[in-house]
């Protein structure tokens, strides 16, 4: 019986750390979402993307085998945050002025395209090898009564929990977030309050490109594997962010971390017991989203949104 | 006004049967591997059933669908299991197997009443998950992810075999769709879907029960996607879950989204574009590129068509067909043109 509650903690303790990446990954299109109302379909291609240049950058310091000390792996976290902004300024420039007053249905479309064209040219740049990026902690871990947590897991949730707490602080405490606020509300009263709206919305994308890129950055080594289906991973961030309510900060952190739980148990414990859930394993996130859907769309803690004609 | 309509209707269908029926002849007195352009030809037909519904449901009804594989997949499994195991004729599984796909589609429209935008874009690419997962689960009838050989088809008394055969089987379909679609759209419930997708509110005001229309309009789309996966399946001989990929609803959309959103003709002409650079024109570029890039097969592919349909949602957002349009008003007023009109 010991056993069977080490093997719960063991997967609830690394379902958490799964839920934080996507939490981090669904913060990023929260905040578009929050500020702009535009849903980013190619969060998890941005996500690729700074892994990819994280990847690169470690491996220019260290030599094609080296292993990375804790000091280079933060270097390339910070390498692959300046490239993030820049992306984000880019992404700005190309989607989101030209698509602004477009329906939903364009935008959604539009980034979409984006993420297809930046999967193919990472594929295209990066050759079609999967790469195998080295973790910074080695293979590390503390053991805490049975359970075995692995230091990069730690990181992952520290991470997430210090950059959603940030942002959430950012949006309902400062200058910046409250302009963020008002622009989503409603972009020209904004405008006319003297919010610099356009200046508002660059932000908002280059914010979501860094917090993509350290993601991106903080899943591959626990992937042990990376290749351009990474991006398909951010798919999956989806039902995280409408679990805890889209458009909640701190609903990000609650879907990602319970959706995560879901998964990592029903692929655990709950396959091992029962034979048919590994037929639905890997879309059990989706008949989540579907359920949540039909049954409270608001999610756990979202608002309701109340429209006008 | 109606009469006018119509005989515009009716002008255009002798032609396009003439072309359709011609075109392969045409084809097999200019080139020798004419039986590859027959299966582009085969290709472009069957994707033009599929696309003309998702016209429907998208374009016209305004509701999203990045799941539509989901309904071709089940048409195409249904048939093949209706025909090869159960024994049906193909007749029968041809009218069968997309209702089934309509049914799914009506269950797709539940949450659809609830829920709009990216959550319904969310939901229906969820469904296609779902569908393949399923497919695989049902292995006793599906043969999971192996994929399932599935038999010509007997129409009539007739054995349907062969690139010819296919190809007439095909045309009459796709042809019959965009006549039916078209007949549709310009009829009550066309303009009850158009009312929708402008405002479902004065929609609602004007007393149309939105809630029916909406399942009419899943409805409509996810048969004639049951239809494009049975002539699939039983042309193709071969079906497997990779066949119906979410990239592939991508690509849905792409060819609607390039012919222009919102009409049957946009939808046609997008899906004969997209077809034939995929199997025309990508591999000549890919073939230059080949030198320069290490690449995995399809990523060039994936490029051209990611940009394609960027540069035609910013540039270009009435897609081929509103090109045409402008076209068509610009020699119609030829001399007298407004120049801030055409930019």
């Amino acid at each position: 019986m010991t056993s069977f509650f080490t093997d719960i903690g063991q997967e609830i303790v690394s379902g958490i750390a799964l839920g934080s990446i996507y939490a981090l990954i669904a913060l990023g299109f929260i905040l578009i979402y929050k500020a702009t109302e535009v849903v980013n379909f190619a969060q998890g291609e941005l996500m690729m993307v700074g892994a990819y240049v994280n990847f690169f950058l470690i491996q220019t310091f260290t030599g094609s085998l080296g292993v990375p000390t804790i000091w280079t792996f933060l270097f390339g976290l910070l390498g692959s945050i300046i490239f993030a902004v820049i992306f984000g300024w880019f992404l700005d420039l190309v989607i989101n002025r030209p698509m602004r007053d477009e329906p939903v249905f364009s935008i959604i479309m539009a980034t979409i395209s984006i993420g297809i064209v930046l999967r193919a040219l990472v594929g295209l740049i990066a050759g079609p090898m999967s790469l195998v990026p080295p973790s910074p902690f080695g293979g590390a871990y503390i053991k805490l009564g049975g359970i075995i947590i692995s230091v990069l897991d730690i990181f992952i949730i520290g991470s997430a929990i210090v950059l959603v707490s940030v942002f959430y602080y950012f949006f309902n405490k400062t200058r910046w977030g409250l302009a963020m606020q008002a622009t989503s509300e409603d972009p020209i009263a904004a405008e006319l309050m003297g919010v610099p709206v356009t200046r508002v919305y660059t932000l908002v994308w280059i914010f979501a490109a860094i917090v993509a890129a350290v993601s991106g950055v903080l899943l591959a080594p626990r992937a042990t594997i990376l290749d351009t289906n990474m991006g398909f991973l951010g798919l999956k961030a989806f039902p995280a962010a409408v679990l805890g309510g889209f458009g909640s900060i701190p609903g990000a952190i609650v879907g990602g971390v319970i959706l995560g739980i879901i998964e990592t148990i029903s692929m655990g414990t709950l396959s091992f017991h029962f034979e048919w859930i590994k037929e639905i394993n890997d879309i059990i996130v989706w008949i989540v989203l579907i359920a949540v859907l039909m049954i409270k769309p608001t999610g756990i803690m979202g608002t309701e949104e109340i429209k006008k004609v | 006004m109606k009469g006018r309509y119509q005989d515009e209707n009716l002008k255009w269908i002798p032609a396009l049967i003439a072309l359709v029926i011609l075109l392969p002849f045409i084809l097999k007195g200019m080139t020798f591997s004419y039986k590859y352009y027959l299966y582009i030809l085969n290709t472009i037909g069957i994707y033009i059933i599929l696309t003309v519904g998702l016209d429907i449901l998208s374009g016209y009804t305004g509701l999203i669908s990045l799941g539509h594989a989901g309904f071709m997949a089940i048409g195409a499994y249904s048939s093949a299991i209706l025909v090869d195991q159960v024994g049906l004729p193909f007749g029968l599984s041809l009218i069968i197997s997309p209702i089934i796909a309509g049914l799914f589609g009506f269950i797709i429209g539940f949450p659809a009443l609830r829920i709009s935008g990216m959550y319904l874009g969310l939901t229906t690419m969820g469904f296609g998950f779902i569908i393949r997962r399923l497919i695989i689960a049902l292995r006793e009838w599906t043969q999971g992810s192996g994929g399932l050989v599935v038999s010509s088809p007997e129409l009539f008394g007739f054995t349907i075999k062969g690139d010819w055969a296919n190809y007439f089987l095909v045309w009459i379909f796709a042809l019959l769709a965009i006549v039916a679609s078209r007949r549709m759209m310009k009829s009550k419930i066309g303009r009850a879907f158009m009312a929708i997708r402008d405002s479902e509110q004065a929609a609602e005001a004007s007393g149309i029960n939105l809630a029916q229309y909406k399942m009419m309009s899943f409805f409509i789309s996810g048969v004639f996607a049951g239809l494009a996966g049975v002539l699939m399946a039983h042309t193709n001989h071969f079906i497997s879950t990779d066949h119906f990929d979410n990239m592939l609803s991508i690509y849905f959309i792409i060819m609607v989204l390039v012919g222009g959103m919102g009409s049957i003709y946009g939808a046609v002409l997008g899906t004969i574009f997209i077809v034939f650079l995929e199997n025309l024109i990508v591999p000549v570029v890919e073939g230059w590129l080949h030198a320069m890039f290490q690449n995995e097969a399809g990523d060039i592919e994936s490029l051209i068509f990611g940009l394609i349909m960027f540069l035609f949602i910013i540039f270009q957002p009435t897609g081929l067909y509103g090109m045409w349009l402008k076209i068509r008003i610009y020699w119609k007023l030829f001399p007298f043109n407004p120049k801030q009109r055409f930019t």
